[in-house]
């Protein structure tokens, strides 16, 4: 293990025998954990591809032919189109919202010096520190009281409000760093504080905001308790939640269920492949800083 | 940085900034807060008096019942059980994933080609919902078909070949692998940005004082990435206290209760069997496990910056 000293020693013209030795188990050790990463989602798709026979004769090999009747099949009777409606209509207003409640709290955080400021922050960062097990049994009861169990509200509200803690904390450290002296000379130039943060200091905090974004997303996405406990209506359900029952349902139905959990995990995987910097970034923005 | 602070002038126009100032202020931070103190604060406190009733769900009225419930809990041996199987979860789902990240990491910092693509590979099964994690692991685990026995049957050891989920003392350590292999990613991504800044010419004066590998690896190396290492140990612990997904779906707390954690065991308590104020009592103990990690997890962060 780190194995830097060619790296220190600079570039050798003949290298001894041990650097290649090295090299041999670098590269198997990095390809292997990689292929540890990338097979089991190769099995999922093949398997989707199979008829149950193929499946049963042999599980693991490349599919002898493409049958495509499982994913029309899944998507038939799974009615993963709903659901994947659902999980929009949920994802979307829970991003919209954190991140637009957020933005002005964290803001207000790190601009103005409020009498009583930092105890509301404090306020907030103690719901950081909250799982949502702590109160995922009365909110239940709360959605109930307030009409929002049966409708998309029972997800969306408490996404938002679970949400804002970390988002705030994140968002106040990232206006902290901007430079402030910008929103002192457009307030000198007639703005006021309003325009000085829409016009001036918003737009600086873009890439903070985008990483958020997709923090906030890829929580919405993937979150399974949540709706699990509030969006029980058949009709709520979000793509996860329906891939469950789904499987579930079909149990000894392989290469079905398979088709069901490549059409849920394809097309993030897809989009993560394109924007995976940015995803990288977004998902590991409580443990990087900036 | 801060507000020029609103003073001096005629008192009319100091009003008049004091709006600007602070109303604004205000008025951004109060939308966030209504949101947050009745969806969280609100339930939170809830959740705190619910404990202390008997409430099945149904009653119209909770029945106050002190701290029965929380005298319940120290008796309750499949709570405590459950909090065993949280605590081998957090070892071994601390310690490894952390390890593979960093045996990752020194690789490939240790001058490889393709960063970009073995980060975007390791960290693939990061962004899978648990419940895709747990078809694939559910898959492989198969005691006919499944890709761990076939392997074993492959190279002989066909003996141990068994239904992994279906034996209580497998289980667990079957579900932590599969939740091992959907975080180590997580770990490396963190671990590499780390050692993005270890400075070389420490390494280089260790090597001149005549330190090998190991020795580097281990006095300049891990020092310097302790910030690091103490953060994600910590965001680990914290996941560990609430994992739910993984279990629900694989084993559903099974075999009997050979897998059963405290997140599923409140879960079933307060949704399957309707004992609101036993399972409000349970979702206390994991407050107070989760604040005493999230606690250090914050003052680290503070240090560390």
């Amino acid at each position: 293990m780190a194995m830097t000293a060619q790296r220190i020693r600079g570039v050798r013209r003949r290298r001894p025998a041990r650097y290649w030795v090295f090299k041999f188990f670098q590269y198997g050790a990095l390809i292997f954990f990689a292929l540890l990463c990338i097979i089991p989602l190769f099995w999922i798709v093949s398997t989707a591809f199979k008829t149950t026979a193929e499946v049963a004769a042999n599980p693991l090999g490349p599919p002898p032919e493409l049958h495509w009747q499982n994913f029309v099949q899944a998507w038939v009777q799974g009615r993963f189109g709903k659901y994947l409606r659902n999980s929009i209509y949920v994802s979307v207003p829970i991003v919209l919202g954190v991140l637009g409640l957020a933005c002005l709290a964290g803001y207000s955080f790190a601009r103005f010096k409020l009498p009583g400021g930092n105890i509301i922050f404090y306020v907030f960062l103690l719901g950081l520190m909250v799982p949502f097990q702590s109160i995922m049994i009365p909110l239940f009861y709360i959605l109930k009281d307030i009409g929002f169990l049966g409708t998309y509200w029972a997800m969306i509200m408490p996404s938002i409000a679970l949400g804002l803690p970390f988002s705030i904390f994140f968002l106040r450290a990232f206006f902290l760093a901007l430079p402030w002296e910008l929103a002192d000379a457009a307030l000198i130039d007639g703005c006021d504080e309003v325009g000085v943060f829409w016009k001036v200091m918003l737009p600086l905090a873009g890439p903070g905001i985008s990483s958020l974004a997709v923090f906030q997303f890829m929580g919405a996405w993937n979150s399974f308790l949540l709706p699990l406990i509030y969006m029980q209506k058949e009709e709520l359900r979000p793509l996860v939640l329906g891939l469950m029952f789904f499987r579930n349902q079909y149990t000894q139905n392989y290469p079905l269920t398979m088709a069901g959990a490549t059409i849920v995990m394809l097309p993030i995987v897809v989009v993560y492949v394109i924007f995976q910097r940015k995803f990288i970034q977004g998902l590991t923005a409580g443990a990087i800083k900036g | 940085m801060q507000m020029v602070s609103p003073v001096g002038r005629s008192s009319k126009t100091r009003i008049t900034e004091w709006v600007q100032h602070y109303g604004v202020g205000y008025a951004f931070i109060l939308p966030a807060l209504a949101v947050y103190l009745f969806f969280v604060a609100y339930p939170f406190a809830e959740s705190i008096y619910y404990s202390l009733t008997d409430w099945n769900g149904a009653q119209p009225v909770k029945h106050f019942v002190g701290l029965a419930n929380y005298a319940r809990l120290l008796s309750d041996h499949l709570l405590w059980q459950s909090l065993g199987h949280n605590l081998v979860w957090i070892i071994m789902g601390t310690i490894s994933p952390i390890a593979i990240g960093l045996f990752l990491g020194v690789l490939l910092w240790s001058g490889a080609r393709g960063m970009v693509v073995f980060r975007t590979v390791y960290f693939l099964p990061v962004i899978l919902a648990e419940v895709v994690v747990a078809i694939i692991w559910n898959w492989i685990y198969h005691p006919l078909m499944g890709a761990l026995n076939q392997l074993l049957r492959l190279i002989g050891l066909g003996s141990l070949a068994r239904g992994w989920l279906g034996n209580p003392t497998t289980a667990l350590p079957a579900l932590i692998v599969a939740a091992i292999w959907a975080y180590y990613g997580f770990c490396f991504v963190v671990i590499m940005a780390g050692l993005q800044n270890v400075s070389l010419e420490l390494v280089e004066a260790a090597t001149i004082d005549g330190a090998n590998a190991w020795q580097r690896f281990v006095h300049v190396i891990i020092p310097e990435l302790r910030h690091v290492l103490t953060m994600i140990t910590t965001l680990t612990m914290m996941g560990g206290f609430s994992v739910f997904g993984i279990v629900f779906v694989m084993t559903q707390g099974g075999p009997g209760t050979a897998t059963q954690v405290i997140a599923t065991y409140t879960y079933r308590k307060a949704f399957q069997e309707n004992s609101i104020g036993y399972g409000a009592a349970l979702s206390m103990v994991m407050t107070v496990l989760s604040l005493v990690s999230s606690y250090v997890f914050i003052r680290l962060r503070e240090r560390g910056e």
